[in-house]
């Protein structure tokens, strides 16, 4: 007969350890070859900076992490953005996902099955190691996405910032754009929320701040109306295009 | 407005809406790919409400295709920062642009 008993490894002083139970004692002797083998990963949540989250959030998020731990071609997991910063106002759950190498479609397949499990909506993001190191140094929206994050293993995202002028260019197109087209007001927004990191980010200032430099810059009321993708006054869009405009001049000065 | 105006207005729409997505094909940023999806469709749900306006002759649509290459390459040409790759892959996302579109 095979004896099997199951136990959680405790921390020991010089090593880790597992305890054989006092009734088994006689079964497991000292001396006796054993075989131990893992069965289930514990999940722990890796805080980026201190944050009081719901225990609703937080368990969700450790079963997040132990569904997709399955998966050994994942290296580490990360949950963005506004699940956890708001409360309720959070539009979806934004996950991060670093593989060892680049997998085709990988993000649908997280995605599809993410939705399957728990049935939220969710919004994926995969990349490799090697393309993530490298965002982090040069992509001041990278930076700002990780600003605040739980992550499923212990990780610095600290990276000595390198300056891409084309990287910088390639995301001032829309804000550039904006100056001639007329879009949506979320979108205006949204490249002024662009503008105003990537400016923080040239300027070795915190990328967390952003939302409310946003809302001081354009005025609560119409920040709100442009949150909210409503129509905006013909007065307010040249007031915003001003905005973009001596952002625009600023950053073109610094790279 | 006029026809010709429409597609004036169209086409430059459409050349910076398939700038944005041809840029992040060509600077392999897929990470960002599904961002950038939303400027390039931003743009390109305003070219789809400037197309609704007129109905399309073949004449119209030829004139239109040949305004787009030619305000396309110089959006492309002018954005020195993106690949070169970018001149190989613009007439077929001009094509399924367009398919898309009428």
């Amino acid at each position: 007969m095979q004896l099997i008993f199951k136990k959680n490894i405790s921390k020991g002083t010089r090593f880790n350890q597992i305890y054989i139970p006092k009734q088994l004692e006689n079964e497991f002797e000292v001396g006796d070859e054993v075989e131990v083998k893992l069965i289930k990963k514990r999940v722990q949540l890796n805080y980026s900076k201190k944050l009081k989250l719901s225990e609703f959030k937080e368990d969700l998020i450790k079963n997040i992490f132990s569904f997709l731990s399955k998966s050994d071609r994942i290296l580490n997991i990360f949950v963005v953005g506004s699940f956890l910063t708001e409360k309720i106002d959070y539009n979806d759950i934004d996950i991060v996902i670093v593989t060892k190498e680049k997998i085709n479609n990988f993000d649908e397949i997280i995605y599809n099955k993410l939705i399957d499990k728990f049935n939220l909506k969710f919004h994926v993001l995969t990349i490799e190691e090697q393309r993530f190191e490298q965002l982090l140094k040069i992509c001041p929206l990278t930076q700002s996405m990780f600003s605040l994050y739980i992550s499923s293993k212990k990780t610095s995202l600290e990276r000595e910032k390198v300056i891409d002028k084309n990287h910088i260019k390639f995301l001032l197109m829309m804000p550039e754009d904006l100056l001639e087209l007329e879009l949506g007001s979320k979108t205006f927004l949204d490249s002024v929320r662009r503008l105003i990191t990537i400016e923080r980010f040239l300027e070795n200032k915190d990328l967390e701040k952003i939302n409310i430099e946003s809302e001081k810059l354009l005025g609560k009321e119409i920040y709100i109306t442009m949150k909210n993708n409503e129509r905006i006054d013909e007065k307010d869009i040249i007031k915003i295009r001003e905005i973009i405009k001596d952002k625009l001049k600023k950053i073109k000065e610094m790279i | 407005m006029g026809k010709k105006d429409d597609i004036k207005q169209l086409t430059n729409l459409i050349s910076k809406s398939l700038r944005h997505k041809i840029g992040s094909i060509v600077n392999k940023d897929d990470f960002y790919a599904s961002k950038y999806a939303k400027d390039a469709d931003a743009i390109m749900k305003e070219a789809k409400r400037a197309a609704s306006r007129q109905n399309w002759n073949n004449d119209d649509k030829l004139k239109i295709k040949q305004e787009l290459k030619e305000k396309l390459f110089k959006e492309l040409e002018e954005k020195e920062f993106l690949d070169d790759k970018k001149f190989d892959i613009m007439d077929e996302e001009m094509e399924k642009a367009l398919l898309n579109l009428f």
